[in-house]
């Protein structure tokens, strides 16, 4: 027995002393870029610095080449003196590997399109991790500085309930989309000898139930799935919409109230609504459990009338298609018209700089090229001469490139810049894209001027940030309320549930804080419309 | 099993039962392991139309074409293997002289040692704690990370230990210790020659989890040279299903129509993997089978 | 059944002598177990400090050791939560059911693979049934979806040849537990038996020559030499899988779980992994990872205890 006590205290000691060296790394910071010597950084023009220096960077990568060949970087780091050492992570294990470095105390000097969170933001900015960038802004980021001139409501998103802007958003102002639209499949409108589209609900209703009764294919069977989705999310927004509900979960009506969707009266009529289009097998008997690409074989095989996608030839197949157009809100008979959501065009967190980066004026010089035509140029198109060119420099008409060696002209664009796939600082100007467009461009361009901007499409709730304790709030509630709704939602609309239990199923809701989710963001919303 | 005597007739009823069991296992795995193989080398329409269900349909075979041209492939197999290797034989040299002292029931304090071993099977620090370790030893970014983090597990010394304990006659340990054998000459020239099954058992467990994992490397590697083939096909992967993504949320138009190009061949492309991932280890596992030969030990101990 | 037998009379085999005397005698065993003993300490007891942070509300950049003490919230929200009684259900249920059909079939079927004579039959059926598990869940869950489809699933179409109405399998609450299990059971199921057949190979031949004499049958044999001989085999491996009844995985639950079939199909691992998506919600996963840990281990040690006091086996 003696003998086994010893072994033990000799074993907590020894597990304790390992315990002991890993722990203390942690409060290891590496500062050696804090004491450098102060460079001179030109307040404009370029290079911006003179003597070379040389920055950390911490990005998602996607795999398709290595930044430090990339031809955009590489004229970057010409053009600025600045060179950039890249940490990156693979983008899919980019989210373990961020909290992974905010851990080990040594950060990188930027963080490029490395997405982080409000609540990331508040708290390493709470603790200085993340420096203040406002006076950067004012100094030495004249194109960004521009941008929050001419949209105060981007300043109001960016900046934490502390009064600080911690990190610069992704800008996109001209993707008005909140979702992907729906399309009607063009084939089945024309053999139903439709000319102009649905506008109503019970319209809606009648066209489905035709597709289904008329034999809108041809082929003989009643084959055809006159509603397809994989999960609803890709089509909840859009019928929402004729309910007068802006989004599937929070969002402020025209009076400056805040609302819970899943308590509101419009919200279930919606699910009626569904019900109805699921008895008669009008809403695809597979949406819960099919994936993608199932729903796109079956749009392929001529079944589908009504989908969503980014453009409609992408689940039908073939050519880009200008006869497939693009689903136009309907409206019930609860609102004079249908409510419409619109993409918010700002999204924070995409470039951030962190305490132990010696140069951050240089850096904030750095990014600030990206949101200016020039730079939001290169680093979304390429160098020119790569894969395009100016026809006009004067009007900054471009025309594409053959791609060279042939191949993905966007494979070969992602092997130039950074920024494919990943949430990267930057703003989309249309300048950018002069000259490039093709008609079907333009068509879905106007598709959606028409059928939605012109409708009055609107932000369904602004980007902002919660407080602390409001984020947690949130975290603590949505965990159990998003699951209950979404099966409760399954359940009403495939009928599992009847819709006699709506008012227990309200009272189970707002038990588990669907009032109270309202409660929330009204307050920050109050806030952020104060500001 | 080796009979030389007639079987009788029960005997013939339970064989020919036995086989028609046998067969109807294998029929019912082999089918969708076909399934993969033509779904691999089938148009993705088909595959997900289900016309596809047992014959490829629309030959292709882009899939392949995708995993191959990528420069990284090989570099990635070629890496595997050397961490395979070499971290299954530092699991062997770790696991089998553990699992043998365990199995000693003279062995004082091999139930603490146990005790100790078993709390690691429930309890661990997490990824944060392990990540500053591994930093902190400077193994980040080196093979090290990936092989002396799993360098053992408790699982398989349990397992070897049972084997072990109850094949390992006590009389051998006890003539030896007459003979004035040491622990370590019974343990090299005795003990293992006769317990090459549980040897080709560990060795598969821990080469399997070896060429399987990809965690490690994620967290740990920064440098793609040193990336595992899983890595390297998991890049592959994630970048043709990023398609996933455009349902539902709006991206920039750009993107959703190169992930569009590549969400057909994405579907392929998950097939293709699984069988340029996997066969090299399916292929070993019959010779690793004549291991398993019975009455090898016993034999030989008599003898 | 040599092995077996040997394990009731060690006792009296013991060398006499104390303690001291039979430590002296097998010093190497200590040099045998030093490598596993310092890889635990180093790499398993040296991050165990991380444990605290179930306790705390940790933010990465506060570290361990900063971050502020919340006492036992993280639980509290867990066990308070609207779902805590069904996620334990479910994977209960879940784990017991893969006990039930899971935990026997590699036996039956290693039993099953010893009666074939060595040849190209038996290596293939070895080696088909072992390639299943190495298919991902990506692939695995998507060939479950596309086999089970109402509209084209060969599964599907197969019932309905026996003019059988098939269930919607992925849609009902009812059927999921059902189509999870059994479809991991056929990825496993051949994996499962290499253990068992290197167990096996212990079976003395000369038991067999001299039951072959006593005129016993095939399946006497198989019931009364085979089994026996892996019976502790057996027995350590129940003991292990109790010792993880609340580690059902989430990889593969994700992909197959659906509004509709949520409510069994949900377990802890699951909640955890939803609830970590909306911020990484370190803190609380340990929580509920430490939750999980202590139900198990509690169950290993009462399986253990009964293992112990019915069987010779056990794990001390």
């Amino acid at each position: 027995m003696q003998q086994k006590r010893k072994g033990f205290a000799l074993l907590v000691s020894a597990t304790m002393l390992v315990g002991l060296l890993a722990g203390c790394g942690s409060s290891d910071n590496n500062k050696e870029g804090g004491a450098s010597p102060s460079v001179e950084v030109s307040k404009e023009g370029f290079p911006i610095v003179n003597e070379k220096i040389s920055l950390t960077m911490m990005a998602p990568d996607v795999g398709l080449q290595n930044w430090n060949n990339m031809a955009v970087l590489q004229q970057m780091e010409e053009k600025t003196n600045i060179k950039m050492v890249y940490n990156n992570a693979p983008k899919d294990s980019f989210e373990t590997k961020k909290n992974l470095v905010f851990a080990s105390g040594e950060y990188p000097d930027v963080f490029y399109a490395a997405g982080l969170t409000p609540a990331e933001q508040m708290n390493y900015g709470e603790q200085g991790i993340l420096v203040p960038l406002e006076d950067l802004i004012e100094k030495h980021a004249p194109n960004f500085k521009k941008v929050l001139d001419e949209n105060p409501g981007v300043r109001k998103s960016i900046t934490a309930p502390d009064g600080h802007i911690y990190s610069l958003p992704v800008v996109e102002f001209n993707q008005p989309w909140y979702r992907n639209p729906m399309w009607y499949n063009g084939d089945f409108l024309k053999k139903l000898g439709y000319d102009k589209l649905p506008a109503t609900t019970e319209e809606l209703y009648t066209f489905l139930k035709r597709v289904k009764d008329e034999d809108a294919n041809g082929n003989g069977k009643a084959d055809e799935i006159p509603l397809s989705s994989v999960n609803l999310r890709d089509i909840r927004t859009w019928l929402l919409g004729a309910y007068g509900i802006y989004e599937e979960e929070i969002y402020v009506d025209d009076k400056d109230v805040v609302h819970y969707t899943p308590i509101e009266n419009g919200y279930k009529e919606y699910l009626t609504f569904l019900n109805r289009l699921w008895k008669e097998k009008l809403l695809d008997q597979e949406t819960f459990s099919q994936t993608a690409e199932q729903k796109k074989a079956k749009a392929q095989n001529n079944q589908v009338a009504l989908f969503s996608d980014w453009h409609a030839y992408m689940t039908l197949g073939g050519e880009q298609s200008m006869d497939d157009p693009m689903f136009a809100p309907v409206k019930s008979d609860m609102v004079d018209a249908p409510v419409i959501a619109k993409n918010r065009g700002v999204t924070t967190g995409a470039f951030s700089i962190s305490s132990s980066n010696a140069y951050p004026e240089a850096s904030m010089r750095w990014v600030d090229y990206l949101y200016g035509y020039e730079g939001a140029l290169l680093f979304n198109k390429g160098p020119e001469g790569t894969l395009w060119k100016y026809t006009d420099k004067a009007s900054l008409t471009k025309e594409y490139l053959p791609v060279p060696g042939g191949g993905d002209r966007e494979d070969y664009r992602a092997t130039l810049t950074p920024n494919y796939g990943i949430p990267a600082p930057t703003i989309s100007i249309p300048e950018t894209s002069k000259g490039l467009l093709t008609e079907f461009d333009s068509w879905v361009e106007n598709e959606s001027k028409t059928k939605l901007l012109d409708k009055g499409a609107r932000i369904p709730y602004p980007t902002l940030f919660l407080t602390a304790e409001e984020q947690a709030e949130v975290t603590t509630l949505t965990s159990d309320l998003t699951t209950y709704v979404r099966q409760m939602e399954a359940k009403f609309i495939t009928g599992a549930e009847p819709m006699a239990n709506w008012d227990s199923y309200i009272k189970t809701v707002n038990k588990m804080g669907g009032q109270r989710m309202a409660e929330i963001y009204q307050a920050a919303y109050d806030r952020w419309k104060e500001s | 099993m080796v009979t030389t005597f007639k079987e009788s007739k029960r005997d013939k009823l339970f064989l020919a039962l036995n086989y028609l069991y046998l067969t109807v296992a294998l029929v019912l795995v082999l089918y969708p392991l076909l399934y993969i193989v033509s779904a691999s080398i089938s148009s993705p329409q088909y595959v997900n139309t289900g016309e596809m269900w047992l014959f490829p349909k629309g030959f292709t075979l882009d899939g392949y074409k995708l995993v191959f041209d990528n420069p990284k492939i090989w570099n990635g197999y070629m890496n595997t293997v050397i961490y395979t290797v070499l971290g299954t034989l530092l699991n062997l040299v770790v696991t089998l002289p553990a699992a043998y002292a365990l199995s000693r029931s003279d062995f004082v304090g091999r139930n603490l040692f146990m005790g100790m071993f078993l709390v690691t099977m429930f309890f661990n620090g997490g990824l944060i704690p392990s990540y500053l370790l591994i930093k902190n030893l400077g193994l980040i970014n080196t093979m090290g990370a990936l092989i002396l983090p799993v360098a053992a597990s408790v699982w398989n010394i349990i397992v070897a230990r049972t084997f072990f304990h109850s094949t390992i006659p006590k009389e051998l340990q006890e003539a030896a210790h007459i003979d004035g054998s040491t622990n370590m000459n019974l343990f090299i020239r005795i003990v293992l020659p006769l317990s090459m099954p549980i040897i080709a058992v560990m060795a598969l467990f821990y080469g399997v989890s070896h060429w399987n994992s990809y965690f490690p490397a994620l967290i740990y590697l920064n440098d793609e040279s040193k990336y595992p083939l899983q890595m390297v096909l998991r890049q592959i992967l994630v970048l043709q299903e990023m398609s996933a993504e455009t349902t539902g949320a709006a991206i920039s138009g750009d993107i959703a129509e190169a992930m569009n190009n590549k969400a057909e061949i994405a579907s392929l492309v998950k097939y293709a993997v699984i069988i340029v991932s996997t066969l090299p280890i399916v292929i070993l596992y019959p010779f690793l089978q004549r291991y398993f030969v019975q009455g090898v030990m016993i034999g030989s101990v008599k003898g | 059944m040599k092995g077996t037998g040997q394990q009731a009379v060690q006792p009296t085999l013991r060398p006499s002598g104390g303690i001291g005397k039979k430590i002296r005698q097998n010093w190497e065993l200590y040099l045998f177990i030093a490598p596993a003993f310092l890889y635990f300490a180093i790499f398993h007891y040296g991050p165990m400090y991380g444990i605290q942070i179930a306790f705390k509300n940790f933010i990465p950049s506060k570290g361990i050791f900063g971050s502020d003490w919340v006492g036992f919230q993280h639980f509290e929200r867990f066990f308070n939560s609207h779902y805590f009684w069904d996620l334990l259900w479910n994977t209960l249920s879940i784990s017991f059911l893969e006990l039930a059909i899971g935990f026997p079939l590699p036996i039956i079927l290693a039993l099953a693979f010893n009666e074939v004579r060595n040849g190209f039959f038996k290596k293939t059926v070895q080696t088909v049934t072992y390639a299943p598990h190495f298919i991902s869940m990506v692939v695995m869950a998507g060939m479950i979806i596309t086999f089970l489809s109402p509209s084209s699933g060969m599964i599907i179409r197969l019932i309905e040849m026996f003019g059988i109405n098939a269930p919607q399998f992925l849609n009902e609450p009812a059927w999921f537990k059902t189509v999870y299990v059994l479809s991991g059971v056929w990825q496993s199921a051949g994996w499962g038996t290499i253990i068992y057949l290197a167990a096996l190979s212990a079976v003395d031949p000369q038991l067999h020559e001299a039951a072959i004499v006593d005129g016993a049958s095939r399946f006497k044999r198989m019931l009364h030499i085979n089994l026996p001989t892996i019976v502790p085999t057996i027995t350590i491996l129940l003991i292990l899988n109790t010792g993880n009844i609340l580690g059902v995985g989430y990889e593969k639950i994700l992909l197959l779980q659906n509004s509709l079939n949520m409510e069994s199909s949900d377990v802890i691992s699951t909640f955890v992994y939803r609830s970590g998506l909306v911020s990484a919600q370190y803190s609380f996963s340990t929580a509920v990872g430490l939750f999980n840990s202590i139900v198990n281990a509690i169950m290993l040690i009462m399986v253990n205890q009964i293992a112990k006091r019915t069987s010779e086996t056990s794990l001390w």
